[in-house]
């Protein structure tokens, strides 16, 4: 409470446009300095040309995958975008009988979640493309450390769950993948998951940890009541989502707590 | 009292001979019902007529109308608790229930039924019991749902009855029994028939009791014997078949007939084939024709006939069809016992059918009606038949045109003569005998055995078949197998029935003393062959036998027909047998007519009677004994307009009485057959057994009426359905005219259709070939277009590069002004510098040369004063004035001096404010440089993921083709697939440098932009070496288009450029450029203006920027050679050699140097 009432009453709006401080030049200067997925350039200007030029580039991957008969009319989007990233990759199998590596599964689930939020597929493949590229990329040191950051802010929190998890020997079982890998993709409603991809996008994949822990903080009393590495893991991949926003909500709010506000004002 | 005396004399007014006060008193009667309600006057009536027989009385109570019947009934209970009137009160039922009143559904209700019941479970007497069980057999089919709730008690009855046939108890005469036996036999028929399954399990379990297994054995085993399995049994339940909902559907009749079809019985079962089971094949024209009657159309409407004939209209055709008939019978072997007559044949139509399935069902009603067509159908016939005879013997009371129903009375009357007493037995016995035989090969042996009896043998052989009495169960089984049989007993038959018609001529001839049995025998059997002259038109056909066979009765009849007037009476009984006769089942006794001489055992025709088609015998039997004992007997009261069923029953009444009278003086034919013979007289108990015969008789007759009634009624619905299928038939005929109609129309519609079709194919080649004419003009138009296009692209490129140049050399243009506006600005500045400073220049020298002087006049002045000491005041004096003026002239001196360099430093202050500014300008320049290499850096990075892409598809492409290739490698078909793939890889080239030139198209471009600025700051290098500005158009020339050749258009350009060029190079270059080289603070702020911006050049390769710079450089620099090395030359502390060009100029500028030389000069 004390802390709202101290914070300028107009911070909350400023959040909601993405700023983090009062100081809104700095804040739209740090904002609009670079382009998070780098699909368009900072520069207004060139925006319609650079989209054109995207736009050309699907079109031709597209024609490209519909000429080697990788995709026809009948292949669902999801998998029209997976080949086109393995193309762009240089990735594409020889065939697409081929069974699909785990990294095209997480693809997959996370082209699925885009999907439903963005409806032009120009603009959905992407946001797809660039934002596993990010995570293949920018995040490919620290995803892997997002586990030990999730057990440490777990003990910060409840440690008592945490230990629960421990003799449960679930900690080691819970859905990393899922959380991580497909940043909850498949997990949360698109509604939600939208708040924590943003952060995500633009910078922070520490949210993840965040998201993860208030998921075990909501569930918190049935997975107590589960004994089971397997049944608490089954329980975490198929949580309800009516809490979803909430749960979002306050993974932010622990976000801010553990991190300090505004990672750009750091 | 009155009323009851009133009534008393009424009734006896109803027997009056008189028919109109007969009918007066009828109407009187029914009139008094109608108004009055109560039970009173039908007790009356009932009482009356259980008194007298009356059978106007009983014509009154059988149609007594709604209210009534609830007294009627009450009374007949009551009449029925009573052991004295049971019995009459039990015909009287059965009259009432025969006529099926419409409240017959009531019975069911009544306690009339209970009671019934219960006297068919009590009581002893045969009579009642056989009248009871029969009335009950005509009622069960009436009140179906009643089975629900007296089915034990039916049940009960027939155990009871049935145990009676075998174990006779009492003293119950055989004759009785045989009847009770065919009762319980129909009884059988019907429970089976009606409720199969509650009646097997009835009999399962009665019959499984030890003391019931004779009687299982002896009379019901054998019933069993004649019904097929029940559908019920296998498809029904106990529930179901007393469920109420399953009679509902069915009407009396229709039970009746679904009781008749389980039957074995050769002749019942045959009309039950005929009747449903076969109408479908036979498209329900013929509902009759059953499949062992298929033979000839005849027979079938032969059969509809004769089936339909429950009215007393139909027994009297058939005795005309019946005559006629027999013959053919010895033609058409097929034709078995039904009768084929020809001319009814020929007269058959549906309409005649029709009209014969329509009689009416009560003989009460039955006025012949001459306007129908049935009756003139008949009236036809018969005026064929009997009618063209009767003229001849006798003249007919009725005219031709008469019903048939009356008038074969009335011919038969004139024809047949009154036969005797030994003749009705004769005949009557021949006819049980036939009917004995009747159902199978017990014909045959009698044909072998019995059929060459004579008469002499014939109490013999009566005795023979005494003693045959109880073969009953042998008869049955034979009637079982008849049916596979019935060809051959008819094969047979053909051959007894002449036999028999010359046995009894022959018989009468060697036995004169009763000659009358053959005629009687005759006339038995053909009743209608008593004028055989007529019908020898049908008769023709059938064979020489049958006209000899009919010759011979007739004649005899003929002459006893004029002896005996009183042959009313006894007219008609041949007529009965006749009547009966022709009906299916009773042509068989016909063939028996010759064999059955003696006097059968009294009850061995009774056993024919027990089995359901026994009506005719019964008759016949009547008959038999009416002759025997009310031979001369006449009664005049005959009524004329009285139904022939009336006449009958009447008949057999009046027989009974006449039989009674007669008693005491004729000899009854007994058990014993020589007492008839030798003229003994029976016992006193004969009589009564006889009569009670004739009752039991008579009942039987009723009940097999009854019957036929419900044939007929079923037969007309059929005969419905043919008449709508016929009509359906015609429809059917007329839609095909239609078919056939629309059909030519569509023919004639697709000859059309073909000739438009033509029509349109010639437009069609008419079309394709203008089609193909614009198609060409087209080609050629496009050809053209594109050769224009070709062209006019070619004009725009050339347009595009010459706006091009125009667009740089306007820019030049524009740089170039400016940099004159500028080096002008500094000109003038420098100049209005170089104007001040040249004047205080000749200030000072003027101020130098004063001082000089003055120094020179002091000189003098000392050497004078030196040489004048005198005076030294006067000079020192004056010399001190002269100093004091030269001090005060040197301190204005110093002011100009200080004045001077107070609007030098202002101008320096100004200089460098104006110096700050351009700072600030760069700083904003660096940053927009700054922003477009992002911009330029993000779309760069866009373009490259796109190159990115195209290199990744074309990798994929150039696999996928790999991977074709193999496969075709693979294929074998390398060879012939050479030279595409040849061609397909120069394709892949082709389309890949396509895409690479595509997506790097805009980056090229832009660099290319950079290197053509490039391109044109270097060409004038070396040209501003050797000095030669001619060189600079040329590069100018190759800037602007760098591919192409430079074009003779770019002459002017580059000349222009050229003059511009070389004028810069000329003029200002050397006043500007001596700024740098000047070591003036002027210059050192320009020199360090332009380091920081080619600095700022170094650090950053934006391309444009420099090359511009480099440009300014070089047009700006003296020395464009060691353009690269100026920044550093320009730190340096001495300026670069001078040219010789800009030697002079800088002559003026170099103040050290002017100074120096004024020094030296």
């Amino acid at each position: 409470m004390t802390e709202d009432s101290q914070r300028n009453f107009r911070s909350v709006y400023y959040e909601k446009v993405g700023f983090r401080g009062v100081e809104e030049k700095k804040s739209l200067e740090i904002l609009l300095k670079d382009d998070r997925l780098g699909i368009l350039p900072p520069h207004h200007e060139s925006h319609a040309q650079v989209m054109l030029w995207r736009k050309e580039q699907y079109g031709d991957i597209l024609h490209a995958l519909k000429v080697v008969r990788f995709v026809s009319e009948a292949t669902p989007q999801v998998e029209v975008y997976l080949r086109m990233y393995q193309l762009e990759c240089g990735k594409l199998p020889r065939s697409p009988s081929f069974p699909l590596e785990p990294e095209d599964e997480v693809f997959l689930a996370i082209a699925k979640a885009v999907e439903e939020m963005v409806e032009d597929s120009v603009d959905c493949y992407w946001i797809i493309r660039c934002f596993v590229n990010q995570l293949n990329n920018k995040y490919r040191e620290s995803l892997p450390q997002l586990p030990k950051a999730f057990e440490q802010y777990l003990n910060l929190e409840d440690s008592r769950l945490l230990s629960h998890l421990k003799t449960c020997s679930a900690l080691c079982k819970l859905p990393y993948d899922l959380w991580f890998k497909r940043c909850f993709a498949g997990c949360l409603p698109e509604s939600s998951l939208q708040r924590v991809w943003d952060k995500v996008i633009s910078g922070s994949c520490k949210i993840l940890v965040f998201v993860a822990v208030e998921i075990l903080l909501t569930f918190k009393i049935k997975v107590m009541a589960l004994n089971s590495a397997e049944k608490i893991t089954k329980f975490l991949e198929n949580i309800p989502q009516d809490s979803s926003d909430a749960i979002v909500s306050k993974a932010i709010d622990l976000w801010h707590k553990h991190c300090g506000t505004p990672v750009h004002s750091a | 009292m009155a009323q009851q005396a009133n009534i008393g004399e009424l009734l006896s007014m109803l027997d009056s001979p008189v028919l109109s006060v007969r009918d007066d008193v009828t109407a009187v009667f029914k009139e008094n019902l109608s108004s009055d309600r109560g039970p009173m006057l039908v007790n009356t009536l009932v009482d009356y007529y259980l008194e007298t027989d009356s059978q106007p009385v009983l014509h009154i109570l059988t149609t007594l109308q709604e209210p009534h019947d609830k007294h009627l009934l009450d009374k007949m209970n009551d009449c029925v608790g009573r052991a004295a009137s049971r019995l009459p009160a039990l015909s009287l039922l059965g009259h009432v229930i025969r006529l099926q009143p419409p409240w017959k559904h009531k019975l069911s209700q009544a306690p009339l039924l209970p009671s019934l019941l219960k006297c068919l479970k009590m009581d002893t007497d045969v009579i009642v019991l056989t009248t009871g069980v029969l009335v009950l057999i005509t009622m069960l089919p009436m009140i179906p749902q009643s089975g629900k709730q007296h089915l034990h008690d039916f049940f009960d009855i027939f155990g009871r009855l049935s145990s009676w046939c075998l174990k006779k108890p009492g003293h119950v005469t055989e004759v009785y029994l045989v009847h009770l036996h065919a009762s319980v036999y129909a009884l059988f028929h019907r429970l089976y028939g009606m409720y199969p399954c509650n009646f097997v399990s009835f009999l399962r379990s009665h019959y499984s009791m030890k003391e019931n297994l004779d009687t299982f054995e002896e009379v019901v085993r054998p019933m069993m014997e004649h019904v097929r399995i029940h559908p019920e049994l296998v498809t029904g339940s106990k529930d179901h078949e007393l469920d109420p909902r399953r009679w509902k559907r069915l009407e009396t009749h229709d039970v009746v007939i679904e009781c008749a079809k389980i039957s074995l019985d050769p002749t019942e079962a045959s009309y039950e084939d005929g009747g449903d089971s076969v109408s479908p094949q036979v498209s329900a024209r013929f509902p009759h024709r059953a499949a062992d009657m298929a033979a000839s159309p005849y027979i079938d409407t032969q059969n509809s006939c004769g089936s339909a004939t429950s009215t007393p209209y139909s027994s009297s055709r058939l005795t005309l069809l019946h005559t006629p008939g027999q013959p053919p019978q010895a033609l058409s072997p097929p034709s078995t016992r039904l009768l084929t007559e020809p001319p009814q044949a020929t007269l058959w139509s549906p309409s005649m059918v029709c009209g014969m399935t329509t009689p009416p069902t009560s003989p009460g009603n039955v006025p012949p009606d001459l306007s129908h067509p049935y009756s003139k159908v008949f009236g036809t016939t018969g005026g064929k038949g009997t009618p063209l005879g009767t003229p001849a013997t006798s003249p007919p009371p009725a005219p031709l045109c008469h019903p048939d129903d009356y008038v074969h009375p009335s011919v038969l009357q004139t024809t047949a003569t009154p036969p005797r007493k030994e003749e009705r037995t004769d005949s009557s016995r021949p006819c049980l005998h036939r009917q004995h035989h009747l159902p199978n090969d017990r014909g045959l042996e009698l044909s072998g055995g019995k059929g060459s009896v004579t008469l002499s043998d014939l109490p013999g052989f009566l005795g023979d078949l005494a003693s045959e009495e109880d073969s009953v169960e042998k008869d049955k089984e034979e009637a079982a197998i008849s049916k596979e049989l019935s060809e051959i007993t008819t094969a047979d038959a053909e051959l007894l029935v002449p036999r028999g018609g010359f046995d009894s001529p022959f018989y009468r001839d060697s036995l004169p003393g009763c000659p009358r049995k053959t005629h009687s025998a005759a006339s038995g059997a053909q009743g209608a062959s008593v004028n055989p002259e007529p019908l020898n038109s049908s008769l023709d056909k059938l064979g020489p036998d049958t006209p000899k066979q009919a010759f011979t009765p007739i004649d005899l009849p003929c002459g006893g027909a004029s002896d005996s007037p009183a042959g009313t009476r006894e007219h008609q009984t041949p007529l009965e047998t006749s009547i009966l006769t022709p009906s299916p089942c009773k042509i068989p006794p016909q063939r028996g007519v010759g064999f059955g001489r003696g006097q059968p055992p009294p009850y061995d025709h009774l056993f024919e009677v027990a089995l359901p088609k026994t009506a005719h015998h019964f008759v016949s039997k009547k008959t038999k004994e009416l002759l025997k004992k009310a031979k001369g007997n006449t009664e005049e009261d005959y009524p004329p307009s009285a139904s022939p069923v009336e006449v009958l029953d009447r008949l057999i009444q009046q027989g009974a009485d006449a039989h009674s009278k007669e008693l005491s003086k004729l000899s009854l034919p007994s058990k014993s057959v020589d007492w008839t013979h030798f003229g003994g007289s029976p016992p006193s108990d004969e009589i009564r057994t006889l009569r009670n015969q004739l009752l039991l008789l008579h009942n039987q007759l009723l009940y097999e009426r009854f019957k036929r009634q419900q044939h007929a009624l079923r037969n007309r619905r059929l005969l419905r359905r043919v008449t709508r299928a016929a009509a359906l038939e015609e429809h059917n005929a007329a839609m095909k005219d239609q078919l056939k109609l629309q059909e030519k129309d569509i023919q004639i519609w697709k000859v059309s259709l073909q000739k438009e079709q033509a029509r349109s194919s010639q437009l069609q080649e008419q079309r394709d070939t203008m089609v193909s004419q614009l198609h060409s003009q087209i080609r050629q138009l496009q050809h053209d277009r594109e050769e224009f296009y070709n062209q006019s692209q070619e004009l725009q490129t050339k347009l595009e590069d010459c706006r091009n140049m125009i667009a740089e050399l306007r820019l030049e243009l524009k740089k170039a002004n400016s940099k004159v506006c500028h080096t002008e600005l500094l000109l003038s500045q420098v100049s209005q510098k170089l104007s001040n400073s040249e004047s205080v220049q000749q200030q000072m020298e003027f101020l130098n040369r004063q001082l000089l002087v003055l120094g020179e006049v002091n000189e003098l002045y000392l050497e004078q004063l030196q040489n004048k000491h005198s005076d030294t005041t006067k000079e020192v004096e004056m010399m001190k004035a002269a100093y004091r003026k030269e001090l005060e002239k040197n301190r204005s001196h110093l002011l100009q001096q200080n004045q001077r360099l107070d609007t030098s430093q202002k101008r320096i202050l100004e200089l460098e404010s104006h110096l700050a500014k351009k700072d600030h300008l760069l700083l904003e320049q660096k940053k927009y440089l700054e922003d477009v290499k992002l911009q330029a850096r993000g779309q760069l990075q866009a373009a490259e993921s796109r190159y990115e892409a195209q290199k990744r598809i074309t990798q994929v492409f150039e696999l996928e083709i790999l991977d074709l290739y193999g496969r075709l490698e693979k294929d074998g078909l390398l060879k012939k697939l050479e030279e595409e793939k040849a061609e397909a890889a120069e394709a892949a080239e082709e389309r890949l440098a396509c895409c690479k030139d595509g997506c790097s198209d805009s980056v090229t471009g832009h660099n290319e932009e950079a290197s053509g600025h490039n391109g044109e700051t270097k060409p004038p290098r070396p040209g501003g070496v050797r000095g030669g500005g001619g060189s600079r158009g040329s590069g100018s020339g190759e800037l602007s288009t760098p591919e192409k050749p430079p074009s003779q258009r770019a002459g002017p350009f580059s000349s222009r450029w050229e003059t511009t060029m070389g004028e810069s190079a000329t003029s200002i270059p050397t006043t500007v450029g001596s700024l740098p080289s000047s070591k003036s603070f002027l210059g050192m702020k320009a020199r360090e203006l332009f380091r920081n911006k080619s600095e700022s050049q170094c650090d950053e390769d934006s391309v444009t920027i420099r090359s511009l710079s480099e440009t300014l450089k070089t047009e700006l620099g003296k020395d464009p050679g060691t353009e690269g090395k100026a920044p550093l030359s320009l730190d340096g502390p001495h300026p670069s050699p001078p040219t010789p060009d800009s030697v002079g100029p800088l002559h003026i500028m170099d103040y050290n140097e002017t100074h120096h030389e004024h020094r030296e000069g």
